[in-house]
């Protein structure tokens, strides 16, 4: 098929009823709600051995020996294995050109940078002696200590200790700029201030851990992973490995969440088929809770030192912005580097502002290794973009809502294309942030009338618009893989449709959404339609599960191969009704010809004509009913242009989120009263699971807007977590009951006008709640400029703005 | 996460609880193991034998005279939480117990392992000095009494002798004129506290004419305040409450920074705290009524 | 006095799960989590972080929900346990599991054992208010939903104002 944009369903298919735009309930429901969905840990195979990673206790350290002889000789113990041993995997790739050279090994060898890093494996009839083995192993390795860098400050010192020997300094990334309209603006504005705000370090923190159970029979493995991308994992194992590709086969079970963590490919993905083959027999890991806190990639730890040149009338001149992100040990593929880009690109939000000079650092440091997290890079700046506004909006005496609305997006400047690049396709900027504030006005009158007899609360409100960058492209990220995901459809002799995707599934519904729009596609029911994906033997190489992206793919890759799919059967039934294909059409899963209710033909009668009575067949058509679609969304951009410019996502979603909040001067307690969201994704396949992935998003949103923070200790960079009992990961008490409502402005270029949903909501929070506790707490003069914001850091504003006599 | 081995023996008698206990140096008393179990699944603690004192006859007593009301060893937290009677004759343990953990670590966790354990963080160690409890002792070496109020040494240390367990608790009836209440900061719902205060309050003529004050998760166990206990007294609701505040605040002069709250929140929430308890003993009529 | 230590490192636990007798020498060590997924096979329950926090371990054990993460078998002997597999009976799902497909209360279905167990093991009276609600949640982590789902579903079974 032609690739007419945006893409539509095929016009000669007619529905009573089409299942794109309802809210069909998910299939996926019954079996967790009956307890039999299958996770990553609920598998077992005969002759299963358990595994558990020895993790390194060092922030920084030479491993000089290791002793495994007393683990080896504990009863149950199968085998040891440390780095020394996988000499013949390669090191994890690095495809990035632009960054320095990690030289990630499988297992730690002589060198670990984070205290969590796995340097050997232990194998064990259970977990219980794994772990009693592997607490050995880790009493008997001597490390030898070497100074440790604990944050960015450290790290860029003048004389900081290394990270990583063969470099000059601790910069993963170093990529300055200068801009002279932006040093212009600065000269000709009426004032500039600088100030600093800062994103502290979070993780995505699926409820279920990581895990990975490995086989091999002959030399074909099976690796079970709960990853979000399959193919990439498999790709990344015959690198690694030198198993030829096809004899890996890569499942994914069912996942309980991955948020970003689980897109990485990890040292544990490749040990572990190493492993099986190894010993022979099938192995299993199931990542616990702490080595989850310690080993999954971390995000969100970034540092943004602003100089904003502004006139008196509150216009925004420039922004300056070094944005520095602290990636951990850069131990992980894929690298953390991407995050940073993005919230240089997309730090302006909704707004029409373009003269930015951002300037791009990563830097390393003795910790986690961070990656992706759901909103990658946009919450952190979303949160400077807005704590600048309304900086400007209290230093020009300038309305915050006015001040918004000078700034935002109008629906003519579409395509706008931001000061990175990025092109906003569409979207109801203005008028989502025009319904949000109205939204939140009515409740900030209800809430000020509830405190009103307690001078101790003050109630505050706050506004974000953000655009969501979604489908993006995966290059720039892992310098190997792009845009593209993949369907197969294929409609069996009984008429029912079985549809392969290249994308997984976490939790998101992706199977119920993927069969409404292969019903539609191909005009059937969507009960007619099964759904595969993570598996490499059974679905088409894809990329998986990120960035928003599965909408988007899926509708482009389930179109195009309908497309084909339909294009032959029409043939067919054209041969069946002894009619010309281009008469033919199809209502309600019934070939016919145009005009005529009657002759009809099935989709049954059409697939068993291709498979099974072929003689059926017009003569030469090929027999088969099956076609796959490998869909590039269009306008996605890999690379950036001589101008350094890239439109790095295939579209745009927006959003705007505004919400009230209590704080009690004296104790800093606060409490989100009311949160509402205004959403815009173009067309909503699923109106329902939309609305879910709102919801979730923006707990997670609030859960680093007030309360998870993975501490270090500054002088000895250990962690200072080990549990739920330092990360606080919010509960049902601690998330507020939100508003939800849409605007649905279709992508003009993707398919159906899909744009994809599945980060805006954690990128408004930060944002909110650090505008609303800095109105409520206005005549304390105090202004939020980190996150969490939680009592103690309010209490803390509170008493550096009445020492600095309430000046902001 | 999996404990590390362990011998488990589960005895009928306090007795034979007791002298099991003395066969090992790294053996520990298990109640509900809400505390006890993370730990050990974090290998943070290796006892090699636990002695679970679920199925002593007698500890799982709960009564309520007229005296107060007495918890046996292994009564869990739910237990008391459900009674109407303890709520009638010692209001604070129902209130108090509505901080503690969630439902299901409740209907497993006792009102003495708790108190055994003594997280400086913890309500019911608080409550119970607050309230002046008395906890019954018993080792190979005999029965003994302590009051809540000497029990405390500090965080996770308590004045139990190696090899001795807790056999129950007395929480004496509220007095008339007296109302207990619990009131903390926590920043999720069900935490242990950032800071917290228990507080026995005695009124006569709307003011405060006697009080018991104590801290809890500022400093390294639950502590009468005795300056605010002392600034306290007189106070009505309508009062300038600064003296108040202030010696709240200078009673949590040892308050720990941490990862969550730095000394000087934990001084200043102390402050505020021990203000809006006492404020609303008062504003309850001092009946307790809402509080 | 006692000379030698009179624990076992193994023990007989005998219990009734989902209404069959069953019975099993295993570990003293075993978590009941590990016990009722590995021993028995019953994989409903999950385990999310084996501390205690996170709720998605919740079983009923008489009668009384409560953290099989932070329970050993060896403590439960003679008790009878209820897990997310004996809800629906003959697949015919309980108002409550139907609440959670309708209000789409559930994602990745991580969590969902662990609140439906919360959620079967109380009863309804003594929840009307929407705080009173909301507390008995505030039990279970969701990492997906945001709870406003999970909410709506208990408020609406419960016939709690919202
Ligand atoms: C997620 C979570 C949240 C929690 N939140 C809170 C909270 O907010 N506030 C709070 O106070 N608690 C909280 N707790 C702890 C909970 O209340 C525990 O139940 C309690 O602290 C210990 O009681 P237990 O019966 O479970 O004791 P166990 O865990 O069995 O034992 C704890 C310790 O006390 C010793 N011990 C127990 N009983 C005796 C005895 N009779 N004599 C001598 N020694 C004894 C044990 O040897 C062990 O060292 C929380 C726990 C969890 C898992
Ligand atoms: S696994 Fe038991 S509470 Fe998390
Ligand atoms: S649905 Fe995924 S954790 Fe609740």
């Amino acid at each position: 098929m032609t690739l007419d944009s945006p893409m539509r369903i095929n016009p000669m298919i007619r529905h009573r009823a089409s299942h794109i735009g309802r809210a069909v309930p998910r299939r996926e429901d019954r079996s967790s709600l009956m307890g039999r969905q299958r996770y990553i840990a609920d598998l077992k195979l005969p002759g299963m051995l358990e595994v558990s990673f020895v993790r390194s206790t060092e922030p920084h350290a030479r491993i000089v020996s290791i002793d495994t002889g007393p683990a080896l000789a504990l009863p149950g113990v199968h085998a040891v294995f440390t780095g020394a041993d996988l000499a013949d995997v390669e090191l994890f790739p690095q495809k990035i050109l632009y960054i320095q050279p990690v030289h990630q090994p499988a297992l730690a060898v002589d060198r670990v940078r984070y205290v969590g890093s796995p340097y050997a494996a232990v194998v064990a009839t259970d977990r219980y002696v794994a772990e009693d083995a592997a607490t050995l192993v880790a009493t008997h390795t001597e490390f030898d200590p070497l100074p440790t860098v604990a944050d960015l400050d450290q790290a860029l010192a003048d004389d900081a200790p290394r990270l990583f020997d063969d470099w000059p300094d601790n910069y993963l990334v170093n990529f300055p700029a200068d801009k002279p309209e932006v040093r212009k603006a600065f000269e000709e504005a009426d004032h500039t201030f600088s100030d600093t705000y800062v994103s502290q370090r979070q993780t995505g923190l699926p409820l279920e851990c990581r895990g990975v159970l490995a086989d091999e029979v002959d030399g074909e493995f099976t690796i079970w992973t709960s990853t979000q991308s399959p193919h990439i994992v498999r790709t990344t194992i015959a690198e690694m490995t030198g198993i030829p590709e096809p004899r890996i086969r890569v499942i994914v079970p069912a996942m309980g969440g991955g948020f970003g963590t689980k897109t990485h490919i990890y040292p544990e993905d490749v040990v572990m088929p190493w492993i099986a083959r190894k010993l022979g027999r099938p192995v299993r890991w199931l990542e616990d809770r702490f080595e989850n806190l310690v080993s999954a990639v971390h995000a969100r730890d970034q540092r943004h030192d602003v100089d904003v040149a502004y006139d008196d009338d509150g216009t925004i001149r420039a922004i300056r912005c070094k944005a520095y992100c602290d990636v951990g040990s850069g131990e992980i593929f894929m690298p953390g580097t991407a995050t940073v880009f993005v919230t240089g690109g997309v730090l302006t939000g909704g707004y029409d502002f373009r003269n930015m000079e951002v300037h791009h650092f990563c830097v390393v440091t003795n910790k986690t290794p961070s990656g992706a997290y759901r909103g990658f890079g946009t919450p952190e700046g979303m949160f400077v973009m807005e704590r600048i506004i309304d900086r400007v909006a209290h230093l020009t005496g300038t309305d915050r809502v006015e001040i918004r609305r000078r700034m935002i997006l109008q629906e003519e400047q579409m395509p706008y294309i931001m000061h990175g690049g990025g092109r906003v396709d569409s979207g109801s900027h203005a008028k989502g942030f025009e319904r949000a504030v109205e939204m939140i006005g009515e409740s900030l009158e209800r809430v000020r009338a509830r405190y009103a007899d307690d001078p101790d609360v003050r109630v505050g409100v706050g506004y974000t618009n953000y655009v969501e960058p979604t489908t993006p492209t995966y290059h720039l990220t892992t310098g190997h893989w792009a845009g593209y995901d993949s369907a197969t459809l294929r409609v069996d002799p009984d008429g029912a449709v079985r549809v392969g995707l290249g994308t997984t599934a976490l939790g998101q519904g992706t199977e119920t959404t993927a069969a409404q729009l292969a019903a539609d596609a191909l005009g059937v029911d969507p009960d007619d339609v099964t759904v595969v994906m993570g598996d490499t033997d059974r679905a088409p190489y894809g990329l998986g599960a990120w960035g928003s992206r599965s909408a988007i793919v899926m509708s482009g890759s389930i179109l195009m191969a309908a497309d084909r799919v339909m294009t032959k059967a029409q043939e067919i039934a054209a041969h069946m009704l002894e009619a010309a294909a281009d008469d033919i059409v199809l209502t309600d899963g019934r070939f016919h010809v145009a005009g005529s209710d009657t002759p009809t033909v099935t989709w049954s009668q059409v697939a068993t004509a291709a498979w099974v009575r072929t003689v059926d067949l017009p003569q030469g058509l090929e027999p088969g009913l099956e076609m796959s679609g490998y869909f590039e969304p269009p306008e996605l951009e890999h690379l950036p242009g001589m101008d350094g410019k890239v439109n790095a996502a295939a579209s745009w979603s927006n959003g705007a989120h505004a919400g009230v909040v209590s704080v009690r001067v004296s104790t800093g307690e606060i409490k989100i009263e009311d949160y509402v969201v205004v959403h815009d994704c173009g067309t909503m396949i699923n109106p329902m699971i939309i609305d879910g992935q709102v919801h979730g998003g923006v707990a997670q949103g609030i859960a680093g807007a007030m309360f998870e923070h993975f501490q270090y200790d500054p002088e000895t960079a250990r962690p200072l977590f080990a549990s739920f009992m330092e990360y606080l990961y919010p509960t049902c008490s601690d998330v507020p009951m939100m508003t939800v409502e849409h605007f649905e402005t279709p992508s003009p270029d993707q398919p159906l006008g899909v744009k994809g949903c599945g980060e805006g909501g954690t990128i408004g929070p930060a944002a909110v709640v650090a505008g609303a506790v800095d109105d409520a707490l206005s005549d304390l003069g105090v202004e939020i400029k980190a996150t969490p914001v939680t009592p103690s850091a309010i209490r803390k504003a509170i008493r550096e703005a009445a020492d600095g006599g309430g000046e902001r | 996460m999996k404990p590390a081995a362990f011998d488990y023996y589960r005895p009928g008698t306090v007795e034979d609880a007791l002298a099991a206990l003395g066969t090992s140096e790294t053996a520990k008393v298990l109640a509900g193991g809400q505390s006890l179990i993370p730990a050990m699944n974090f290998r943070l603690s290796q006892p090699d034998l636990l002695v679970d004192i679920g199925g002593v006859g007698g500890l799982d007593r709960l009564e309520v005279g007229p005296s107060g009301v007495t918890i046996g060893a292994s009564v869990t937290q739910s237990r008391v939480m459900a009674s109407d009677e303890v709520a009638i004759a010692v209001p604070g343990l129902r209130r108090a117990l509505r901080h503690v953990a969630h439902l299901q670590i409740r209907n497993r966790g006792t009102v003495c392992g708790s108190l055994a354990h003594a997280d400086p963080a913890a309500e019911l160690p608080a409550l119970a000095v607050a309230c002046g409890a008395t906890l019954f002792l018993q080792g190979t070496a005999g029965r003994r009494t302590v009051d809540a109020g000497d029990f405390f040494l500090g965080p996770f240390w308590t004045d139990l002798a190696e090899g001795e367990i807790i056999t129950g608790v007395h929480f004496p009836s509220e007095a008339a004129d007296t109302v207990t209440v619990l009131d903390e900061l926590a920043w999720r719902s069900g935490d242990f506290a950032i800071t917290g205060l228990a507080a026995a309050l005695t009124t006569r003529d709307g003011t405060v004419s006697g009080a018991r004050l104590v801290s809890f998760g500022v400093g390294g166990a639950p502590r009468r305040m005795a300056g605010a206990e002392q600034a306290v007294l007189g106070f009505a609701l309508g009062d300038d409450s600064s003296a108040l505040y202030g010696a709240a605040y200078e009673d949590g002069f040892d308050a720990v920074d941490d990862i969550h709250a730095s000394a000087e929140y934990r001084r200043e929430a102390l402050g505020a705290l021990a203000v809006r308890s006492v404020r609303a003993v008062l504003a309850s009529n001092g009946n307790g009524t809402g509080v | 006095m006692m000379d030698t230590n009179p624990g076992l490192r193994e023990v007989d636990v005998s219990v009734s799960i989902n209404g069959t007798q069953v019975s099993h020498r295993v570990p003293a060590r075993l978590l009941l989590s590990d016990f009722i997924r590995d021993v028995v096979g019953l994989t409903g329950t999950h385990v999310g972080c084996e501390h205690g926090y996170c709720g998605a371990c919740t079983v009923i054990v008489d009668g009384d929900a409560i953290r099989s993460c932070s329970t050993l078998a060896a403590q439960i002997d003679g008790s009878a346990i209820r897990t997310v597999e004996d809800l629906a009976t003959d697949g015919e799902l309980t108002p409550m599991q139907q609440a959670f497909h309708e209000n789409h209360a559930m994602q990745c279905g991580f969590c969902t054992a662990g609140f439906l167990m919360t959620l079967e093991s109380v009863d309804p009276d003594g929840y009307q208010e929407k705080e009173q609600v909301i507390d008995l949640l505030s039990g279970n982590l969701c990492r997906c939903t945001g709870y406003h789902n999970i909410f709506n579903a208990v408020c609406s079974t419960w016939g709690v104002d919202s």
